[in-house]
């Protein structure tokens, strides 16, 4: 089976791999194989393996259009996802397309269990196919700067710079939405707790002399905006706009905390 | 009932204590030994950027010398050195922690070196220790509404606070909480302390961290909150028009003054004169100035905004002793807090 990937896909693939050298990498517990740090002997198992999901959706709507919800046992989508080692790849080098990789099998799933119409569920099914096709092609491109020896190895790393925070805590409200649309909301919410009493606590004082109203936003955020729409229940679109909200405001942050640095005295 | 000290009372004509006059003013850095030679420094975390400033600067200024850095939460690097002497090894030569605790169990497993008393001696008489030096330290305070609250509204017994009626803000679930009730509880004992907590809930509102508790102070949800000092000061400065101010109580853990810590695991002069360094007057200065904290040495000025060190009342507690956080926890879970 072959695929191929649209020139501005690719274009902000590489963009935001290209991000990923100069960041570090974070996420959470799961197991992860040493595949990881091999993509490049790996490609092929990945290909297969994200055919091989696809094939099976497929059968699984076609049993739905022939037979109904429940013999399509629409549950098995996630035991499936779990199946496969793409699984980490994505996980640990793309976790943007991994929580939308959650959505559209949740999209496949509810669509089947709520007894929607076929084509519905064929739009869905659609959604799923190509948010695996990008992914594998960012596994790719990942596996070649991996390969070069630019890419880190996948382990958890720390920061150590307030600048440096910013890159982990954006991460890991990827995570967040990930785990959400994994449906896992107290995971979730785990996550943005965890992120805020261990990273964004930690520079939130050098932030507030630069801009209070801001600190004051994002405490906001991390409390009250994005805990409650987890708990809510907000589809899965409507947190990852809370998110995005929150890294734009890490942005500016990051630039704040930047230019605090450049204008510090010196120790001696 | 006892009546407040704050930042805006002339702090300083309450006179020096007698501890001070037996200090050694803290040297230059022009003064201190080169360094030669390769050390390994466990560092938790901290004022992250601004400690990889001072180490980065103690490098610079010493060519023939080589610092190498691991970085953790202070609690996992205080185990896994434990955890390597236990092994038969000593991966790192100098231990510097963002608080006591980690410091006391290092010590307390017999690791850490006998610091020289020439340097221990610049610190204040009660924050000095034969094996280990606070580096610097932030002190428990009183953040309160100026928009409602004058400094004389505020009990200078942090025992008595519960009984004002004042809303309280407070971050129950925060490291640096958790160590004031520790200090509450050695210096008051258990049950006064599950009483005062108790009191204190019924008038408490909770915010996930302590700047959290500053900014709803200001923003006026609460009266009086219970937080660091750095909080304050950072707020003022991005936002001088604040309307929030310190309160500090007297000889009681509602001021304790807890501190990074830093102790020699390896022998030899390279980690003492390494120590010295962040001593100096240039690291002290940097410190206060920069992340605001409070120089535990003679000759160096606090951080903008707080009363000198001398003029408070700070108690008397081993901090080492505020590692003992689980009668702490079970405490607070006893009385509903947690």
């Amino acid at each position: 089976m072959s695929f191929s990937i649209p020139a501005p896909t690719r274009l902000r693939m590489a963009f935001a791999l290209a991000a990923l050298l100069v960041a570090s990498q974070t996420w959470a517990s799961g197991a992860i194989g040493d595949h990881v740090n091999a993509m490049a002997d790996h490609i092929e198992q990945y290909s297969g393996e994200v055919a091989w999901l696809i094939g099976k959706v497929d059968s699984m709507v076609d049993t739905y259009a022939k037979d109904g919800a429940e013999a399509a046992a629409p549950a098995a989508l996630v035991d499936y996802w779990e199946a496969v080692d793409f699984h980490s790849a994505i996980e640990t080098h793309y976790i943007p397309l991994y929580a939308s990789i959650w959505q559209g099998l949740f999209g496949v799933r509810t669509a089947i269990e709520q007894g929607v119409p076929v084509a519905q569920v064929r739009e869905e099914q659609a959604r799923l196919e190509r948010v695996l096709w990008q992914s594998l092609g960012a596994v790719k491109m990942a596996a070649q700067y991996q390969a070069r020896g630019l890419l880190p190895r996948v382990e958890t790393t720390s920061a150590d710079t307030p600048r440096e925070s910013v890159d982990v805590i954006k991460q890991r409200l990827d995570r967040v939405l990930a785990k959400y649309a994994e449906q896992l909301p107290k995971e979730a919410i785990g996550i943005v707790q965890e992120t805020y009493l261990n990273l964004f606590e930690g520079i939130e004082g050098a932030l507030i002399e630069q801009d209070a109203e801001l600190v004051e936003e994002l405490e906001l955020d991390f409390n009250v905006t994005l805990p409650t729409a987890i708990q809510d229940g907000k589809p899965v679109n409507d947190v990852r706009a809370v998110i995005q909200a929150m890294q734009d405001k890490l942005d500016t942050c990051k630039a704040l905390l930047t230019a605090a640095e450049q204008s510090r005295g010196k120790v001696f | 009932m006892r009546r407040r000290v704050f930042v805006a009372a002339a702090a300083g004509a309450l006179g020096a204590w007698p501890w001070l006059a037996s200090r050694a003013q803290a040297p230059s850095v022009a003064s201190l030994p080169a360094l030669e030679g390769e050390l390994t420094l466990y560092l938790g975390r901290g004022e992250g950027g601004l400690y990889e400033n001072v180490l980065a600067a103690i490098e610079e200024r010493n060519p023939k010398f080589t610092l190498k850095v691991r970085r953790g939460p202070t609690a996992a690097l205080a185990n896994a050195i434990v955890a390597e002497a236990g092994a038969g090894v000593r991966r790192a030569d100098v231990f510097w922690a963002v608080d006591a605790g980690a410091i006391g169990l290092v010590d307390n497993a017999g690791l850490a070196r006998e610091l020289p008393t020439d340097l221990t001696g610049q610190l204040q008489a009660q924050f000095r220790y034969p094996n280990w030096a606070p580096v610097s330290g932030r002190i428990r305070t009183l953040p309160f509404f100026t928009g409602r609250l004058a400094a004389t509204d505020i009990p200078t017994d942090i025992m008595a606070l519960p009984d004002t009626g004042l809303k309280i803000g407070w971050a129950p679930a925060y490291a640096s909480f958790q160590s004031f009730i520790t200090a509450m509880r050695i210096l008051e004992g258990d049950a006064a302390t599950a009483d005062w907590l108790r009191r204190t809930r019924a008038n408490a509102r909770s915010y996930a961290g302590e700047l959290g508790v500053v900014m709803g102070v200001e923003r006026g949800e609460v009266d009086i909150g219970f937080a660091n000092h750095y909080y304050t000061l950072r707020l003022k400065s991005g936002k001088p028009d604040a309307s929030v101010a310190l309160a500090f109580t007297r000889d009681d853990a509602g001021c304790l003054v807890n501190a990074s810590g830093i102790l020699a695991l390896a022998p030899g002069e390279l980690p003492v004169n390494f120590i010295r360094y962040l001593f100096s007057r240039e690291v002290q200065s940097y410190l206060a100035r920069e992340a605001y904290e409070l120089p535990l040495v003679s000759g160096v000025a606090g951080p903008a905004g707080l009363p000198p060190l001398a003029s408070l009342a700070p108690p008397q507690v081993d901090l080492t002793r505020l590692a003992d956080l689980k009668p702490t926890l079970d405490l607070m879970r006893d009385s509903g807090v947690l």
